[in-house]
């Protein structure tokens, strides 16, 4: 265990953090400020990896790809909203559960209807291929870089958005008092969609920078959404710094203990025990975390105000 | 007697409850003269399925705790006969027993950390213990790790389940008295209770009960009765492995009670027989109308899901009362 590794893999858990990050944001401010369980978001990640991917081999290109994609994305969760989310806000909790899940169902069979079971690869571009030295002696792949470096802007983007402009007081006002913001003239149902649509548009980017980094295959959204709920209880709901720190953290956790809990079980069990048990302890180490912030902290590290 | 008069009068209540039972029971007769051995294999999964889904319901339904995580005492159940196997017991009532004593003790452990939450924290945390049981069973290399155990059917001393309907009737049997035992249950006072903390905790506690003992003991029996449900499925499918706790199992059983009907009775047998023959005839189906997508099947199954929350209140058996003019 070498601190070039060790750096590296601290590299691959912010990578995945603020991956999981661009999915949790939407779901909390959906799950925060609508109320409403939304299990299909997962299904928003599989359909930007796909948009991207079969843009990407339409155009040859892959960044036109992506930017072709990322429109799609945004009408795909105003579409939704629009056909069908809206008749659901003032249903119970669990119709809404029924719900979102037929929709995953029918969206990862729409998917293997249009593109195969199989899962699809697609290459990189020249451009974001190679390696780049962190430090002196550790190359690290550009790629997973990017994807770090788009989404800490994409963070930062969120947090303007709902801090600093008038469409995000807006939101904030419809989470606070949803009536006496209609009262104010404010167009809730609008703003709603809105919501919906950037939550999907941001999701999609994330299943857009996955992609290249796994497969892309249907039913790739449910893992991720079981994760990101994880995020955004650690974080509190409805709390978009909260889904980023706790975000980071689950992203970390989650990487270091599957490099690392093997190495430490190894010095209390034979090597071919602790392969195989590391794993699925370092997967454990997430809903431990979970349960111990619940413990202490039962609504999460940042609680929404009022 | 008074006991029998709570019985007659449930089952003039719960009629498609006592409806869909005599059907089971009868079921083998039909499949005996057609020759269709199949759908009584068909029949104990979905027997098995509703049982676990009517221990659910106790909580869910009746109790308002959305537990996201009750496929992992139906594990804990099948486990429960594979290990006991492993060290050479083979005796069905001992796994019984004690499936049901590991899913008691588990359910009270879980139980009590999880219910200081509410609300979709408690959905949380509850997925939470799921996922740590579901990777524990992944790492015991020692049963099978992922890819699990095969098991021999246990040997029930009188019933030999090697006679392919008596492990139906056992079945059968076993979901028969849960649903007789939910019926006084949701009846009593501790049921009352249970309804009426799920309708508002603070009223109860300001009536001089405290909630969180009732909430407990629920959460307890509803997952006594998903392990019963998990250790005859482990005699039935004569194998286990983790993915039977996998976190989606929990998902489809939360799906079966609101397909069905939350907080009825025979709302969960509905929805698994729903569920379950749907995925058996909608593959059927496609393969005549569009031969060359019956694999997807699903494509029609979601939508039809969302179908019953937009225009069937209260799930399926909603649309039974709505039919049948207000009647159970």
């Amino acid at each position: 265990m070498t601190v070039t590794l060790l750096l590296e893999q601290m590299f691959n858990g912010l990578q995945s953090g603020v991956t999981l990050f661009l999915i949790a944001a939407g779901l909390t401010l959906i799950l925060g400020i609508m109320d409403f369980v939304f299990l299909a978001h997962g299904a928003q990640v599989m359909i930007g990896a796909y948009a991207a991917a079969s843009l990407t081999a339409l155009t040859g290109n892959f960044f036109l790809g992506i930017l072709l994609a990322i429109p799609i994305t945004f009408a795909s969760g105003f579409l939704l909203e629009f056909i069908l989310i809206r008749h659901l806000y003032r249903r119970d909790h669990m119709d809404q559960v029924l719900a979102t899940f037929g929709l995953i169902l029918f969206f990862n069979e729409l998917i293997r209807i249009g593109f195969g079971p199989a899962a699809l690869f697609s290459d990189l571009p020249k451009a974001l291929s190679g390696f780049v030295n962190i430090l002196p002696e550790a190359p690290y792949p550009m790629f997973r870089l990017v994807v770090i470096l788009v989404g800490l802007v994409c963070a930062v983007g969120i947090h303007v958005l709902v801090s600093h402009t008038r469409v995000g007081a807006m939101v904030r006002a419809g989470a606070n008092n949803e009536t006496m913001t209609a009262a104010l003239g404010i167009n809730i149902r609008l703003l709603r969609r809105f919501v919906f649509a950037v939550g999907a548009c941001f999701a999609g980017v994330a299943g857009m920078m996955i992609g290249p980094l796994t497969a892309v295959e249907p039913g790739m959204g449910e893992p991720l959404l079981i994760l990101s709920l994880v995020v955004i209880i650690i974080g509190g709901i409805g709390s978009v710094r909260g889904a980023f720190v706790a975000a980071v953290i689950v992203g970390m956790v989650d990487t270091m203990g599957r490099v690392l809990l093997p190495v430490i079980l190894r010095g209390f069990m034979g090597q071919a025990a602790a392969d195989g048990a590391g794993p699925a302890l370092a997967s454990m180490m997430v809903y431990i975390l979970m349960s111990l912030v619940l413990v202490f902290r039962p609504t999460g590290l940042f609680p929404p105000k009022g | 007697m008074d006991a029998l008069r709570i019985l007659l009068d449930g089952a003039n209540r719960n009629r498609t409850l006592f409806v869909l039972l005599a059907g089971f029971a009868l079921f083998p007769i039909y499949t005996g003269i057609a020759d269709l051995p199949f759908w009584n294999d068909l029949a104990m999964r979905i027997m098995l399925l509703g049982m676990a889904a009517m221990g659910l319901n106790l909580v869910l339904g009746y109790g308002g705790m959305v537990s996201f995580g009750h496929a992992a005492f139906v594990g804990v159940g099948a486990y429960c006969v594979g290990i006991s196997q492993y060290y050479g017991l083979y005796n069905g009532w001992i796994h019984i027993i004690m499936a049901l004593g590991a899913c008691g003790a588990l359910g009270l452990v879980i139980g009590y950390l999880s219910l200081r939450t509410s609300g979709i924290y408690f959905i949380m945390i509850t997925l939470a213990f799921a996922q740590m049981l579901f990777f524990l069973f992944v790492s015991l290399e020692q049963f099978g790790g992922d890819d699990g155990m095969s098991i021999d059917r246990a040997e029930f001393i009188i019933i030999d389940l090697w006679e392919p309907l008596r492990l139906y009737y056992l079945i059968w049997t076993a979901l028969a008295l849960s649903s007789i035992l939910l019926m006084f249950i949701v009846r009593s006072r501790f049921g009352v209770v249970l309804q009426a903390i799920k309708g508002n905790e603070s009223r109860v506690e300001a009536m001089g009960l405290a909630p969180l003992p009732f909430k407990i003991t629920g959460y307890v029996i509803s997952a006594m009765i998903c392990g019963l449900a998990g250790a005859l499925f482990a005699s039935w499918q004569e194998y286990v492995s983790p993915d039977i706790m996998h976190w989606t199992r929990s998902g489809e059983l939360m799906i079966i009670i609101i397909l069905g009907g939350l907080g009825t009775l025979s709302g969960p047998l509905l929805g698994a027989v729903a569920f379950l023959l749907l995925e058996e005839i909608l593959p059927e189906l496609m393969h005549v109308v569009a031969p060359n997508y019956a694999e997807n099947w699903m494509i029609i199954f979601g939508p039809i899901l969302i179908a019953v929350v937009l225009f069937a209140r209260g799930g399926l058996l909603g649309l039974v009362r709505q039919l049948s003019g207000g009647r159970r």
